[in-house]
């Protein structure tokens, strides 16, 4: 298990577009992929989930990946969040 | 005869087609095959994504991008592969298809509305629409499809939505009714875009008006009559001929220069909302744009729109006019508008509130954005930048500074952009028109917004019907002020122009050719009509027309004395 704590720090949190944009990368991984927001996991890979979870602006997340791909997965997810998802 | 807003004009006389909600009950059963089963969720996901694509697609074609990417927001979600886990695991479980999805979509509804997030929630009604599609093509329901209906049909329908206007036919729909929606709401701006006409907020109308009834719709007044006798039809359809041989009549004022009697050239340019909108003021003939509303970028979208999204647009909208001017107004929203990303207050007076370039000003962040999609586009074609709600001299400088700054940042990151682009002031408020001749030195140009000048000037709210009635651009103190500021833009020979719907009043015309108006700003269907107006008068006449108006002391003569005049 790997795991990096970040802050998301694109002006619309993880809304639809963004939110779907990371769900759909995520998911192109063998690893499991959770969001730890405020005490909950969150399925990384689900855009459904990632909405419910009304991650804004400024939220300190922390992401943990397990599995045979684990670095490259948060490697990933790490990178997606600190480019801003494409905003 | 029922009364509606007619949002869309023109006359239509048809039979009426019913878009109801078919019912989705259905008994859940357990499921024995669940193989089977799980493979008939499959196929209706299947289809479901597929028709929503074709729908996108549609509304990408006749709409844009924008309107589309609802839709397209619909497939991703329930491609999300915990939803369709979870799903698939409830009908392994036994439960038929259609009850394992509405369980599911329901756990997302109730968790969506249960969020402290306006966006979130919003969120909700999407899945509530992805739950619907599928059940009705798991239980084989067939929604009623408005790209069958027959020439002639006029669609009576609770409310528009975007997935059916993708089936709309002009050809064969004649009329539109809806129970609910203003003369701004999308079926208001859909209708007008197909020129269909339209009449919305008719109360109860998908119970009062029936299947195949007969049914008159005169978008123009907003009256639908049910089952008309035939002299109505007569009358109707005579009127829908002089509505027609007017529209054509107009026509010879195409590719026309819009000059006065005495051949004085002014500008006769277009109001647009979003970019998709500016061709059609291309078609009809305008001259530019004179004022492009930016705020559909902030209220459609769920997100703060990103300065890419910002920039396309604008640029969007200065290819289509080419060297056309384009005035692109900054953002005007305050406390009246829910826009729930941007964190604003509700407001006990909003339109005395923190709104537009008080609001832009104190966040210069969001501004600033804005601004270098402005300075951007601005290399694609003549945009002008023009700020909303000024009243004093200091905003003005404080928004020419912030141009300044994003200036100097685009030329670090080495973007093009047109050094000279014009800020210009949007004069709408009491405290703007007295201190005219003070932002006539500040401004590169004055653009004259009727609506909020008349509002403000008078102290009144126009929706509220108890005092409607002194909302009129005829009021003495309007008119004064309209011609003060175009006194004052004048002298400082900058280029005045009006970007209110007074501009294609044909009472007011006269006047404004009078005062010396140089820009008129219409929507995309009053050009033409604008422009058959204007020719009517020489500067003497209007200055004749003018002097007799401004003499008068109460709103009632000068209306009653320009309707002699007019007609």
């Amino acid at each position: 298990m790997v795991s990096k704590k970040l802050t998301v720090s694109n002006a619309q949190g993880l809304h639809m577009r963004p939110a779907g944009l990371f769900a759909n990368a995520m998911g192109k991984y063998k690893s499991d992929v959770f969001l730890n927001v405020k005490g909950n996991d969150v399925n990384g890979k689900s855009l459904m989930n990632i909405i419910a979870a009304c991650i804004k602006c400024g939220t300190e997340i922390e992401i943990r990946c397990t599995g045979e791909d684990e670095a490259d997965a948060l490697a990933k997810a790490v990178e997606l969040i600190e480019s801003g998802l494409g905003e | 005869m029922y009364q509606g807003i007619g949002a869309s004009a023109g006359i239509g006389i048809g039979r009426v087609m019913l878009v109801t909600e078919k019912s989705l009950d259905y008994t859940p059963v357990r499921v024995k095959n669940i193989s089977d089963e799980v493979a008939r969720y499959k196929n209706a996901l299947k289809e479901f994504c597929a028709e929503t694509q074709v729908k996108a697609d549609k509304i990408a074609q006749s709409l844009g991008e924008k309107e589309a990417e609802i839709l397209q927001g619909h497939i991703l979600m329930i491609q999300d592969p915990y939803m369709n886990g979870e799903i698939e695991k409830l009908i392994t479980g036994g439960e038929c298809a259609e009850k394992a999805v509405e369980t599911i979509c329901d756990m997302f509804i109730d968790m969506f509305s249960a969020a402290d997030d306006e966006l979130t929630k919003q969120r909700a009604t999407d899945v509530a629409d992805i739950k619907k599609s599928i059940v009705s093509i798991l239980l084989g329901v067939q929604q009623v499809d408005i790209s069958t209906a027959p020439p002639n049909t006029i669609i009576v329908v609770g409310d528009l939505t975007p997935s059916m206007t993708a089936g709309i036919n002009r050809d064969n729909i004649v009329g539109i009714v809806t129970q609910v929606g203003g003369k701004a709401s999308h079926s208001a701006i859909l209708a007008r875009a197909l020129e269909i006409p339209a009449v919305l907020s008719v109360p109860c109308a998908t119970q009062k008006l029936t299947d195949g009834m007969s049914v008159i719709v005169d978008g123009t007044s907003g009256e639908v009559i049910p089952q008309p006798k035939i002299e109505q039809v007569e009358e109707y359809t005579r009127r829908k001929l002089s509505y027609l041989a007017e529209k054509k009549a107009l026509e010879r004022y195409i590719g026309m220069p819009t000059v006065t009697a005495d051949n004085i050239k002014v500008e006769l340019v277009g109001n647009i909302g979003k970019p998709q909108d500016a061709p059609r003021i291309l078609e009809c003939d305008g001259e530019g744009v004179g004022l492009f509303r930016t705020e559909f970028l902030f209220m459609d979208n769920a997100e703060m729109p990103t300065e890419d999204e910002q920039f396309d647009a604008y640029k969007r909208v200065a290819l289509t006019m080419k060297d056309k001017p384009v005035i692109i107004r900054t953002l005007d929203i305050g406390g009246d508008k829910e826009i729930p990303y941007m964190g604003l207050d509700k407001e006990d007076n909003p339109f005395l509130g923190f709104r537009a370039v008080r609001f832009c000003l104190q966040r210069s962040d969001i501004y600033k954005i804005q601004l270098r999609a402005l300075l951007r586009a601005s290399a694609f074609g003549n945009v002008k930048i023009m700020i909303p709600l000024v009243t004093c001299v200091e905003e003005v400088r404080a928004v020419k500074a912030l141009v300044a700054e994003c200036k100097a940042e685009l030329d670090a990151e080495n973007r093009k952009y047109n050094s000279n682009v014009q800020v210009g002031v949007m004069m709408e408020t009491s405290a703007a028109t007295m201190i005219a001749d003070l932002l006539a030195k500040e401004a590169d140009f004055f653009s004259i917004g009727t609506n909020d000048l008349t509002g403000y000037t008078m102290a009144v709210d126009r929706g509220n019907p108890r005092v409607a009635y002194l909302y009129s651009a005829f009021n003495p103190a309007v008119l004064r002020s309209i011609q003060h500021i175009i006194k004052c833009g004048l002298e400082q020979n900058i280029m005045v122009g009006m970007c209110g719907e007074a501009a294609a009043d044909p009472m007011l015309i006269p006047l404004l050719i009078s005062f010396g108006l140089s820009e008129y700003s219409v929507s995309a269907t009053a050009v033409l009509a604008t422009r058959k107006q204007i020719s009517r008068w020489s500067k003497q006449q209007a200055d004749e027309i003018a002097n007799k108006a401004l003499s008068m002391t109460t709103e009632a003569e000068v209306v009653a004395y320009l309707k002699t005049v007019v007609d």
